[in-house]
């Protein structure tokens, strides 16, 4: 059979997530880069292989799929040699790493993915950015981190449902929080130093996954370099306009 | 193992979903009410089955689970005799039927959901209607319809997502989510959904494979609908909508 290809962009944390698992599994398979900032997303081409114009995507022989959780379980279930914590056989287990994939939709996903695109990353897509909107994700955002601290990283694992290795689910997840990595380091404290829990789980994700975890997030602290980059040069902007502006100065 | 235990509230579509899932695969199993209406869900015995407070819930054995997917899923695959097209075995099947319920969330649950609400429920719920919200929402589930109809079904006729010809797991998650729109002003209910063509033949088609439990568990929903419709006639009597004390000129 073909190798399994799959459509990328590093900067998606599903897409990161993806890559991770085929890397640390040993699974080969195509990179296909597909630019979210250059649109290479709505191109014919990719259109074929993912109608919703979505990323990540895979193609293995002639089938096609699309939704980074299913891929996931897809990947785990069709390769063969893949370690049974990464998506358990047991049936109870293998439920409430559905379960916790399934309410990371609604919550933690929702609540961080507009949260960074609303607080920082929208100039970066040539978007403004929407305080309020940000406002609002980040109450989803905070409510879902208090939530894996007190319930789903409950108990003596160092993973989601008090599990000894890390499943897709614990994958998943710490990739969709990674993205706060591009925040500006206060408010990145602000609002995960609370949660000591979630942060030791994001160190034992890494390190279950290293060296791939760290290579495949590395795009990431480049964008942080180009945030933080037009951050000061909006700084010097402010001061400029303060020196001119008519207020008394106290010096 | 102990009995099954289903904690459900009809007035909640996943809940809906699950019950009508365990009637059609004769499933023995306690239905245990949590009526959201009155709190039940906030209460320290449901926190203890589910922390999140959400239902539905399950207690099987030793397992708690909460998610209506996950629970679908784990019952097609953990109780003998359920036949395969719920939850297909075959892998490139099965993942067409995750990824369709993945797609569910962010875009079906989230239209619908937010539309029914800030539309037509949020005062039963003692919350003001939200016209802005309700736009916002109508977006969501109109792209979302457009989507079921020209791509999700989309097959050579097959009846159900996914071009297949009997319904799975999925199947029943989104036409359940599509059923509250019956709690809408018929002319609006009729503006949205009457362009899917596909949509409202598949809706049948999940109604006539899970019949008669589809009508019975949808039957409080229809309760419900006949109230609004009733509170809806009297405010075009008594003219107490809140358009006609805006100083607008009368059409009369």
């Amino acid at each position: 059979m073909l190798k399994v290809k799959v459509y990328a962009d590093r900067m998606s944390q599903p897409s990161r997530a993806v890559l991770i698992f085929c890397k640390v599994n040993g699974i080969e398979f195509d990179e296909i880069k597909v630019e979210i900032s250059k649109r290479q997303q709505l191109s014919p081409e990719f259109a074929a292989i993912n109608p919703f114009k979505k990323l990540p995507a895979i193609v293995d022989g002639r089938f096609k799929l699309f939704e980074s959780h299913a891929i996931l379980i897809y990947l785990a279930s069709a390769f063969p040699g893949i370690a049974d914590h990464w998506y358990p056989a047991d049936l109870s287990r293998r439920a409430r790493i559905h379960s916790v994939l399934d309410w990371h939709h609604l919550n933690l996903r929702h609540g961080a993915a507009p949260f960074v695109l609303h607080s920082v990353l929208a100039p970066v897509l040539g978007l403004p950015l929407n305080p309020k909107a940000a406002a609002e994700a980040e109450k989803i955002l905070i409510s879902s981190l208090l939530k894996l601290e007190n319930i789903w990283l409950k108990g003596n694992g160092r993973y989601l449902l008090g599990n000894l290795q890390p499943s897709i689910a614990d994958l998943s997840l710490v990739c969709e929080i990674m993205q706060l990595e591009l925040l500006d380091e206060k408010d990145r404290e602000r609002i995960l130093g609370p949660h000591k829990k979630v942060q030791e789980w994001i160190e034992s994700t890494r390190n279950a996954t290293r060296p791939h975890f760290d290579e495949v997030h590395k795009v990431l602290y480049k964008v942080k370099e180009i945030i933080q980059a037009k951050q000061s040069n909006q700084g010097d902007g402010v001061m400029q306009s303060k020196t001119k502006s008519p207020l008394p100065s106290k010096m | 193992m102990g009995k099954l235990k289903m904690y459900t509230d009809r007035m909640s579509q996943p809940s809906r979903a699950v019950l009508i899932f365990c009637r059609v695969n004769g499933i023995d199993f306690e239905e245990i009410k949590v009526d959201i209406s009155k709190g039940h869900h906030l209460t320290p015995d449901f926190t203890e089955v589910n922390p999140l407070q959400k239902v539905p819930a399950i207690v099987h054995g030793n397992l708690k689970l909460s998610e209506s997917h996950a629970i679908l899923v784990y019952l097609a695959s953990a109780f003998t005799g359920i036949a395969d097209h719920w939850y297909p075995t075959e892998l490139s099947r099965r993942a067409k039927i995750n990824s369709v319920m993945d797609w569910h969330h962010s875009n079906l649950r989230n239209g619908a959901v937010n539309y029914v609400i800030h539309t037509t429920l949020a005062p039963a719920l003692g919350r003001q209607l939200n016209p802005k919200a309700a736009i916002e929402a109508e977006k969501v589930l109109l792209s979302s319809l457009k989507a079921l109809e020209d791509f999700w079904l989309n097959g050579d006729d097959g009846g159900f997502l996914c071009d297949n010809t009997q319904p799975s797991v999925a199947d029943l998650s989104m036409v359940c989510e599509l059923m509250q729109l019956e709690v809408l002003d018929e002319r609006d209910r009729s503006r949205i959904l009457s362009p899917y063509k596909k949509v409202l033949q598949w809706i049948e088609n999940t109604r006539t494979a899970t019949n008669p439990h589809f009508e019975e568990v949808h039957n409080i929903l229809y309760r419900v609908k006949k109230k609004l419709e009733q509170q809806r006639a009297r405010t075009a009597e008594t003219g107490t909508d809140p358009s006609n004390r805006m100083g607008g000129p009368s059409k009369i």
